[in-house]
C-alpha cells in the first residue's frame, strides 16, 4: 500500500463561491489503483472537490497535486494534466452533433494528434468494452441514458487516462439503467484503474470501493473501508446520513 | 363616394401608372447584380466580423471584452444612414485634405464597409446568444478531455451554436436586403437609386412602387424560409436536454431584437 505511487493529492484545499465556502480544508491522497468512493448529503462539496481535481473549478487556498504536478502552479499546463484524468458527468455531456464513435474519437484526434486510423481502432475497441459496438453510428439523442453514459465513459477512456473521476454518473438514470453503467465501472476498477467516485450507490461502494469518504459541509468527516463504514459508522453525522440512504 | 373614387384614381395615376411600370421594371431588374454584390459581400464580412466580435466578447481577456462591447454598443446605436455618410463623405474629406487618397472610397466599397460594420454588431449579438445557449457542460466535457479553450470552441461549441443562429441570421439577411437601399444616399446605382432617378425623369412616383414590389418579392421567400428554420429548430431541440444541448429559445428572442431595427430612414433623401 505504502509503495504504490500517489496519483492525486489534496492539501488543505479551500474553495468558495463568493461568500459561500464550499470546501473548508480538504486533505486527501489517492494512490494507484485505489477506488475511493465519496458520499455525503447534497451541498456537502463532494462534486466540487471532484471538479477541483481537474481544475474545472479554481481553488482559493491549498494545493492539488496530480502525479507530482502541482495543478495550482500558474506555470502548469492544465490541458496536459487533464489528458491524464478522465471525467464522467452526471448529465453525460455527450456532444450531440457527433455520433457515438465520433464522440470517442474527437479528443485523441485533436489533442493527441493520432492518426484517424489508429484512433478509430481504439474507439471501436472501447465501444466493444462498454457493450455498444452496434451503436457506433448513433447520435446521442438516439441512445438511452445508460447507453449515453457508457459512451461518455468510453470517450474519457479514449485518452488513455491514468485515473478516472465519476461525478454522480448514475443519478440521472432510470433505475433499470443503473446496473449497466455500474458494471462498466466495476470492470474498470478490476482492471486496476485509479478511480474517485461520487455516488449514492451503496451496493457499488461496498463491492468495488477500496476506501470510503463521508463529506459534510465542506470537510471530510469520516474515512475508512466501505464495508466498515456502512456497517459501523463512527461519526454521528455519518450514522444519520447512512440511516437515510440505506 | 365620388371623392373616394377621385382619390383612388389619383393614387393609380401617381403610383400605379401602368406605362411607367412597364418602363421601370426592366430598368430595376438590371440593378440586381449590384444589389447582390452589396448583399453577398456585406453578409460575408458582417458574419465573419460578428463571429470574431462575439468570441472577443466571451473571451477571458478584459481588453477584448471591452473592445467588443464598445464596438457593439456604438454600432447598434449609430443610425446606418449616418454610417453611410461618415464612411463615404467623411473619409473622403479627410483623405482629400490629408493626401491619404486611399481614404477616398468608391461608393460601392463605402457601402459594403458601412453595411458590414453595422451588421457585424448585430451578428455579434446573435452569435453571442447562440454560443451562450450551448450548455456549459459541453465546454466542461471538452476541457476535461484535455482540449484547449480554442479547440473546445471550434469542435464542440461552435458547430452546435451555428445551428442555433441560422434562423436569426436569416432574419438579419432579410433586413440587410432592405438596408442595401440606403446605399442610394451615396449614389450607388442600386435599385432604389435607379427608381428615384426614373421618378425624376417621369415626374411620377410610380417607380418607387415598382422598387417596393421588387424588394418584397425577393424577401418573402426568405421570410418563409426563416420561419421554417425556426420551427424546425424548435421541433428538433426537444431531445437535447439529456445531452446538455442547446435550448432553442434563442432564435425567437433575437428575431424580436432584429425587428426593432428594420429600416425606417430609406426615404429621407427623396
Amino acid at each position: 500500500m505504502s509503495t504504490a505511487p500517489t496519483m492525486i493529492e489534496l492539501q488543505g484545499v479551500h474553495k468558495s463561491y463568493g461568500q459561500l465556502e464550499v470546501l473548508r480544508g480538504i486533505d486527501l491522497q489517492v494512490t494507484k489503483s485505489e477506488v475511493v468512493v465519496v458520499i455525503g448529503p447534497s451541498g456537502s462539496g463532494k462534486s466540487t472537490m471532484l471538479r477541483c481535481m481537474n481544475a474545472l473549478e479554481p481553488i482559493q487556498q491549498g494545493k492539488i497535486i496530480i502525479e507530482g504536478i502541482d495543478l495550482t502552479d500558474s506555470h502548469t499546463n492544465v490541458n496536459k494534466v487533464r489528458e491524464k484524468i478522465g471525467m464522467v458527468f452526471q448529465s453525460f455531456n455527450l456532444f450531440p452533433h457527433k455520433t457515438a464513435l465520433e464522440n470517442v474519437m474527437l479528443a485523441p484526434l485533436k489533442v493527441q494528434k493520432k492518426s484517424r486510423k489508429e484512433v478509430e481502432t481504439i474507439a471501436r475497441d472501447l465501444l466493444v468494452t462498454v457493450g455498444l459496438s452496434e451503436k457506433a453510428d448513433s447520435h446521442p439523442d438516439q441512445l438511452s441514458g445508460g447507453q449515453q453514459q457508457r459512451v461518455a465513459i468510453a470517450r474519457a477512456l479514449a485518452m488513455q487516462p491514468d485515473m478516472m473521476l465519476f461525478d454522480e454518473v448514475t443519478s440521472a438514470l432510470d433505475p433499470e439503467l443503473v446496473a449497466e453503467v455500474l458494471n462498466v465501472m466495476k470492470d474498470l476498477a478490476l482492471g486496476g484503474m485509479t478511480m474517485v467516485v461520487v455516488t449514492h450507490e451503496m451496493g457499488f461502494a461496498r463491492e468495488v470501493g477500496t476506501r470510503m469518504i463521508f463529506m459534510d459541509e465542506g470537510v471530510i468527516v469520516e474515512e475508512s473501508d466501505p464495508r466498515e463504514m456502512i456497517a459501523n459508522p463512527k461519526e454521528e453525522r455519518t450514522k444519520k446520513f447512512l440511516g437515510m440512504v440505506l | 363616394m365620388e371623392s373616394l373614387l377621385n382619390g383612388f384614381e389619383a393614387f393609380q395615376r401617381y403610383y400605379l401608372n401602368w406605362q411607367i411600370i412597364q418602363e421601370t421594371l426592366p430598368l430595376l431588374l438590371r440593378t440586381l447584380p449590384i444589389v447582390g454584390e452589396l448583399l453577398i459581400l456585406s453578409m460575408f464580412f458582417s458574419f465573419f466580423m460578428g463571429l470574431v466580435l462575439s468570441l472577443m466578447r466571451l473571451s477571458h481577456f478584459r481588453v477584448f471584452r471591452w473592445f467588443a462591447g464598445a464596438y457593439v454598443d456604438f454600432f447598434r446605436g449609430l443610425p446606418l444612414l449616418l454610417n453611410f455618410v461618415f464612411v463615404y463623405s467623411g473619409l473622403a474629406i479627410v483623405g482629400a485634405a490629408s493626401g491619404l487618397r486611399f481614404l477616398i472610397l468608391p461608393s460601392v466599397v463605402a457601402a459594403v464597409l458601412s453595411l458590414s460594420t453595422t451588421y457585424a454588431a448585430y451578428s455579434a449579438e446573435v452569435f453571442r446568444a447562440g454560443i451562450e445557449s450551448i450548455h456549459r457542460g459541453q465546454m466542461e466535457a471538452a476541457r476535461s478531455l484535455g482540449m484547449t479553450y480554442g479547440q473546445s470552441m471550434r469542435y464542440v461549441v461552435l458547430p452546435q451554436a451555428i445551428k442555433v443562429v441560422i434562423p436569426p441570421l436569416t432574419n438579419e439577411f432579410i433586413a440587410l436586403i432592405k438596408d442595401t437601399s440606403l446605399a442610394s444616399v451615396i449614389s450607388v446605382q442600386e435599385l432604389l437609386f435607379t427608381a428615384k432617378e426614373k421618378m425624376g425623369v417621369v415626374a411620377n412616383p410610380t417607380p418607387l412602387m415598382v422598387a417596393a414590389f421588387v424588394y418584397v418579392l425577393f424577401t418573402i421567400p426568405l421570410i418563409r424560409l426563416a420561419a421554417r428554420l425556426e420551427k424546425k429548430r424548435e421541433g428538433g431541440s426537444k431531445g437535447d436536454k439529456t445531452t446538455g444541448g442547446s435550448t432553442g429559445k434563442t432564435s425567437a428572442l433575437i428575431s424580436a431584437d432584429i425587428a426593432a431595427q428594420l429600416p425606417k430612414g430609406g426615404g429621407i433623401q427623396l
